[in-house]
């Protein structure tokens, strides 16, 4: 499927997926997006890659680490960050659900504040929520990952 | 009675966690003792039998506080038979476990052993002294556990899995039963204190029976107390318990699990006492005593006859709590005391010989008694106890059986009541002959091809001697009594207990007491009769033996037959159901996969009569129209798609054209999401396709009419799905709860409800959701990874 086409459609559009998915994240509280969303996306633009290039070149070409048996990649391999991510994500939102517990409220319970005349952006409005989907974002990116990685590699 | 003081609340709770606590503590104590671990087990059921003994005399409930806001207390009731339990379980613990510190030299397992032995011990303490319906389940069920860790020791062994399973399945079912029947007592009363049942019998038999569940809660109760105590037919789980190792046979099957079940009928007999309580539990009694005594005769090997031996004592304990009249609470209560301490001395006796002499089988003992005398003392005392020959103490607890049942024929008015002593008597005489024949061991000749017969080790030999000394105490009682000298506290402890059997203002004849009669009453006629009976037979035992062992030859005339056929007939219809649903296929897993779920389905619906929605015409406008129209061809398409790679390009088709319904229907979030995963799916779908081959050929045709009636059966249920699961739309939306900007944008500072709703209303909702997602990414990890290093078969 790699035609030099697609591998030039592909430079261009990774990048531009990636964005869009970080941008979807960030919004995701005011606009159309979120956690989940932007965890796909990201997962499609890496599904991209596999396709155009194979399943080899993420990690050998762009990591310069070489593997020898597939259950060698599963264990130690690109594999194993997509585990940590997943792992990260659910340690964030757990987290991110125990920290107002010190502050006296419930279990994930939210708060957001407005941060007035940022120099040059302006106004800027956090929530806590934020931490919570960025938890739900690596669940999902790990997770998806892990299985197309490991389908993929069958 | 005189107020007697409350029981104290932190020694009642030490009493029932201690050895829990004690059993987590196993496995570090083993590495520090090693097989001194007995001493530690039996120091802590010391501790136990302490503090049941310092609640002697008291009476009452003592409660913990435990989900205050729901009402939800752990309580405990004490008072005599609880104690009685308790001391039982704890004392004979005590014993058991000193005891297996020598039988169980160089066994392997020994950690787990004890471990389960404590925890057993706990459970136990937890049956008697709860006072909570739901309590005392969680603990009744928790004996049967541990019991079939104990039963399943040597677990390479399948005469010992066969065992184990076999008491699980059918303690662990008695035991629903029983919680079926204290739910419905829940439904009546309200109430989950048994405390409120005890102090109210009166109103909670009115309540039962005016909703017409008095019957039910009687035949449900019975069934565990019946499943637990090993009455026919359900008795057939304690000879094949017989696998475990000796002391947990003498521990479980002697004096604490087995009586779980007749302390659940003396516990509820007050409550539930009544002609048919009586017709029921002494029918079942007498059944057990005596076929259970029939088969101690046809008995091989000492411990199936003590075994079958205990169900038949069951049996007469289970008869006594069933007479309606005071007198049979008194034979309940006296019986457990006696039975526990003969049966219990009989069995660690039978330790000791099958472990000195290497066999068990009857035939091939004899004469024991000069290699081992102190063990013959013990079995004389103890055997023609449980033979019921006077002044020995199960004498006492018969006699008051046969009175007991005298009474109550007499009560009757005759006819086919007078069947109840006769059945006495007749079960009797079998429990004289199997007795005489385990005394007899000891004497005679011993049989060519025993070699000399080594003492045991003191650790095996001072439990037995203790528990004879104590038999042999209680009918020494009884000759006193005869000359009216009577040892108070026993009496009046025993009174307790039968206190605790009988409604509350029931006449107790001035308490407990017990003695050789003077003058011949029927019941001393009865016990004469069977005597002589018994002597007269017991010539004939051999060819008893091999009528009884003939007639346990014929398949249909055993409960076994029914268990084994019932057990395995399951087990091969399962393999047979397997084969057949799982046969490596995936269109077969997943042609029933979808046909059971719209099955179950469309069935909830018909069971639970929901109504369609009335039609109320198209309100689609054209937009939509053309989306859904394009959407439907798209489906088509799929299912004439000629090859993988254009079947599944037509079906994103399908999916893009959902993701635009959405954003027509103002959905953007949903849009997005389909979009995304429509795209992402496509992908993967194409990665594997790679590897597949373009398309598996054709399939034959009653195959595609199959396909095609189940993919209209799945779609039609799910067409109903929605139109049901829409028709109850509320009045006010939910939307509208959550498009309140007061809620959204103040509250939670987001503008997009969607996400609000996911990641702060029901943020733990979605804190589950992205666990699962991680748990399918690793199942998947590991399946792949497992089947490459060939560990799958």
């Amino acid at each position: 499927m790699s035609t030099v086409i697609a591998r030039t459609v592909t430079r261009t559009v990774v990048p531009i997926i990636l964005v869009t998915a970080v941008a979807l994240l960030l919004q995701g509280h005011n606009l159309p997006g979120g956690g989940f969303i932007g965890g796909v996306l990201t997962v499609t633009a890496f599904a991209l890659i596999y396709i155009i290039y194979g399943l080899d070149y993420l990690e050998e070409e762009l990591l310069h680490q070489n593997r020898e048996t597939i259950i060698e990649s599963l264990q130690h391999g690109i594999v194993e960050n997509y585990q940590i991510a997943f792992g990260v994500g659910l340690a964030v939102a757990a987290v991110s659900g125990l920290v107002p517990l010190l502050f006296g409220g419930n279990f994930l319970l939210q708060d957001h504040w407005y941060t007035p005349a940022l120099p040059v952006y302006g106004e800027l409005h956090v929530a806590s929520a934020l931490a919570f989907d960025l938890g739900v974002y690596f669940v999902v990116v790990g997770s998806l990952l892990t299985i197309l990685a490991v389908v993929g590699s069958e | 009675m005189q107020p007697t003081p409350d029981p104290a609340a932190s020694a009642v709770l030490a009493v029932v966690f201690l050895p829990f606590v004690a059993a987590a503590f196993v496995p570090l104590v083993y590495r520090a003792l090693g097989e001194r671990t007995a001493y530690y087990a039996a120091a802590v059921a010391l501790a136990c039998f302490g503090l049941v003994a310092s609640q002697y005399g008291t009476h009452g409930t003592v409660s913990f506080p435990w989900i205050p806001s729901l009402g939800v207390s752990v309580s405990f009731y004490v008072d005599g038979l609880s104690l009685l339990i308790g001391f039982l379980a704890s004392g004979v613990g005590v014993l058991i476990l000193t005891y297996s510190g020598g039988y169980m030299h160089g066994e392997p397992g020994q950690p787990k052993y004890y471990a389960a032995l404590l925890a057993f011990m706990g459970s136990m303490l937890g049956v008697a002294f709860a006072a909570d319906l739901i309590a005392l389940f969680v603990f009744w069920e928790l004996t049967s556990l541990s019991s079939f860790i104990l039963i399943g020791h040597y677990q390479r062994q399948k005469s010992s899995q066969y065992a184990a399973r076999k008491s699980m399945l059918i303690t662990v079912s008695g035991g629903l039963f029983m919680l079926v029947g204290f739910l419905l007592l829940h439904a009546v009363t309200g109430e989950f204190s048994i405390v409120y049942m005890l102090e109210n019998p009166e109103f909670v038999q009115e309540q039962l029976r005016a909703e017409g569940l008095f019957l039910p809660v009687l035949g449900l109760v019975g069934v565990g107390a019946a499943a637990k105590s090993a009455q026919v037919p359900l008795h057939i789980w304690l000879p094949n318990a017989m696998e475990a190792p000796t002391p947990v046979s003498a521990f479980l099957h002697s004096a604490t699990m087995v009586k779980a079940g007749v302390y659940l009928l003396g516990r509820f007999r007050p409550v539930l006492v009544s002609h048919e309580w009586e017709l029921a539990f002494a029918i079942l009694g007498l059944t057990t005593m005596t076929v259970a005594a029939i088969l101690a005769v046809g008995a091989t090997d000492i411990k199936e006859l003590l075994a079958y031996s205990t169900a038949s004592h069951l049996g007469l304990i289970v008869a006594g709590f069933g007479f309606v009249s005071e007198l049979g609470g008194e034979t309940g209560a006296f019986h457990i005391i006696n039975h526990a301490t003969f049966k219990a001395a009989l069995f660690l006796v039978a330790g000791i010989v099958a472990h000195e002499a290497g066999t068990r089988k009857i035939d091939n003992l004899g004469g024991l008694k000069d290699d081992l005398p102190i063990t013959a003392g013990i079995a004389v005392v103890a055997s023609l106890g449980m033979a019921g020959v006077p002044p020995f103490n199960g004498f006492y607890s018969k006699e008051l059986l046969f009175e007991a049942a005298w009474e109550a024929a007499h009560a009757a008015g005759g006819g086919l009541a007078y069947l109840y002593p006769a059945v006495a008597v007749f079960g009797s005489v079998f429990t004289f002959l199997y007795s005489i024949k385990f005394l007899m061991l000891f004497f005679g000749e011993k049989p060519t091809g025993l070699h000399k017969v080594h003492s045991p080790p003191k650790a095996m030999l001072a439990p037995p001697l203790l528990l004879g000394v104590l038999a042999g105490l209680v009918s020494i009682g009884g000759l006193l009594g005869t000359f009216d000298i009577h040892f108070a506290p026993f009496d009046d402890f025993v009174t307790e207990v039968w206190a605790a059997t009988v409604p509350p203002g029931a006449d107790l004849h001035g308490g407990f007491s017990y003695y050789i009669p003077d003058h011949v009453t029927p019941a001393l006629a009865m016990s004469a009769v069977t005597i002589a009976l018994g002597a007269a037979a017991y010539p004939f035992y051999d060819r008893l033996h091999r009528g009884v062992n003939a007639i346990t030859d014929v398949n249909f005339l055993r409960a076994n037959w029914y268990y084994d056929s019932t057990v395995f007939g399951v087990n091969d219809f399962s393999d047979t159901t397997a084969a057949t649903v799982q046969n490596g296929l995936l269109r077969t897993y997943a042609t029933w996969a979808m046909a059971s779920v719209a099955a179950l389905a469309l069935a909830g619906y018909v069971a639970s009569g929901v109504a369609l929605p009335d039609f109320s015409g198209f309100a689609v406008t054209i937009p939509l129209a053309l989306v859904l129209g394009v959407a439907i061809v798209g489906a088509v398409a799929v299912s004439i798609a000629p090859s993988h790679i254009s079947g599944v390009l037509t079906l994103s088709i399908l999916g893009f054209m959902v993701a635009v319904f959405y954003v027509l229907a103002s959905a953007p979030d949903l849009a997005l999401t389909q979009l995304v995963v429509e795209t992402l799916l496509l992908v993967i779908f194409l990665l594997v396709l790679d590897k597949l081959p373009a398309f598996y050929g054709n399939a034959g045709r009653g195959k595609m009419i199959r396909d095609g009636v189940l993919s209209a059966v799945v779609g039609a249920t799910v067409f109903v799905t929605v139109l049901v699961s829409t028709a109850a739309t509320p009045d006010a939306p939910l939307a509208d709860y959550f498009r309140d900007p007061a809620l959204t944008v103040d509250q939670a500072g987001g503008h997009n409800i969607v996400n609000v709703i996911l990641v702060d209303f029901r943020a733990f909702d979605t804190m589950g959701e992205i666990a699962v997602v991680a748990m399918a990414a690793l199942s998947v990890l590991t399946l792949v990874a497992m089947r490459e290093r060939g560990e799958t078969q």
